[in-house]
């Protein structure tokens, strides 16, 4: 049985995008901390899913907020994906690229991710406890470190730069030795 | 999430494509799977969020791609006729790789008679009444039940 042709596929992503039928477009990438699987929405990136997550929940989970039709495309991520493969390959720029923060119901979690977003930038780094005081509830540090903790778009909303008060790299999704990648990739470390 | 949540809908096409695919070359021939299958996926794809559960799905999917080529068959203009037509084998002109014999082969007589009828010949119905010596009404209902019934086993 021959497989399907990639081409086929990317055309049924692709007319679907333009039909309107997708709920969500996802990516595969190859990037130097292992591959990352990249999920669209509607009104930006809902979810980055590193390799050791595995798939079929999260693109489930995907569904499961945004609806089942589902598809894959490099061609409609193209963008995307040169940006974060730029990021991750050392260039120097800021990684801008629209956040859908859907998959977040709490709404302190949300306000948390949200400026951590908006005004953390590369190169800088800010503690649990600061970052619960600019989303406005300066006692909250435990709360700011569950709301990381449950990032679903890690490395866009830039989880990584939020480091322990105590001292030290501190905990992530991805593993703490990502983090310390990342951290000195944007020369914060 | 419950147990009867519909899954994405690209762990379908990545579990069922290839297998999808060969079906699609059985039920259209070489030259238009492709076409049929990107065809079938879209359909899918607009229908996928009404369906009521998530049972049989591949099954489903075997019925839009049979349905999708037979809807490409019918809506396919026939071809130029060549400066000779021949006086028999109009099937094979059609059709030359055989593939709707091979699609219909599992039906009685009395279904294919019909099908071909409508879609090999593509005569209309009160030609199709004319050869099968019935009421027009009942060539449309010959044709519609032959439909049927290859869905049907098409869809297993």
């Amino acid at each position: 049985m021959s497989p399907l042709p990639q081409t086929l596929l990317e055309a049924v992503a692709s007319a679907a995008v333009r039909e309107g039928l997708a709920d969500a477009v996802f990516t595969r990438l190859s990037t130097p901390i292992g591959r990352l699987l990249v999920v669209q929405g509607p009104n930006g990136i809902v979810r980055v899913g590193f390799e050791e997550e595995p798939e079929d929940a999260l693109l489930a989970g995907v569904a499961a907020a945004l609806g089942p039709r589902v598809v894959a495309s490099d061609r409609e991520m193209a963008d995307t994906r040169d940006a974060i493969s730029a990021y991750l390959e050392g260039g120097d720029g800021p990684l801008d690229l629209p956040v859908d923060l859907g998959l977040v119901h709490a709404p302190f979690r949300r306000a948390v991710l949200e400026t951590l977003h908006d005004t953390v930038r590369r190169g800088e780094v800010v503690t649990y406890g600061a970052l619960a005081s600019r989303s406005g509830r300066p006692k909250a540090h435990r709360a700011a470190a569950s709301a990381c903790a449950r990032n679903p778009v890690p490395i866009v909303v830039p989880c990584h730069r939020v480091l322990p008060g105590s001292g030290g790299i501190g905990n992530y999704g991805g593993g703490a030795e990502r983090k310390r990648v990342l951290l000195e990739l944007e020369g914060a470390l | 999430m419950t147990a009867t949540a519909l899954p994405p809908f690209w762990s379908l096409v990545e579990a069922h494509g290839d297998e999808l695919l060969a079906h699609a070359r059985r039920v259209a021939g070489p030259e238009h799977a492709e076409d049929v299958l990107q065809d079938a996926f879209l359909r899918a794809l607009r229908a996928y969020p009404r369906l009521r559960h998530a049972d049989h799905l591949r099954a489903w999917l075997y019925r839009v791609t049979t349905t999708a080529a037979i809807d490409a068959h019918r809506g396919r203009p026939r071809e130029q006729p060549v400066a000779e037509p021949p006086a028999v084998g109009v099937h094979d002109d059609v059709n030359p790789d055989g593939a709707f014999e091979a699609l219909i082969a599992p039906l009685p007589e009395t279904a294919r008679e019909p099908l071909r009828l409508r879609f090999v010949e593509d005569l209309d119905y009160d030609h199709i009444a004319g050869r099968l010596g019935c009421s027009t009404q009942a060539a449309r209902q010959r044709v519609s039940t032959a439909v049927r019934t290859l869905r049907e086993r098409h869809a297993v």
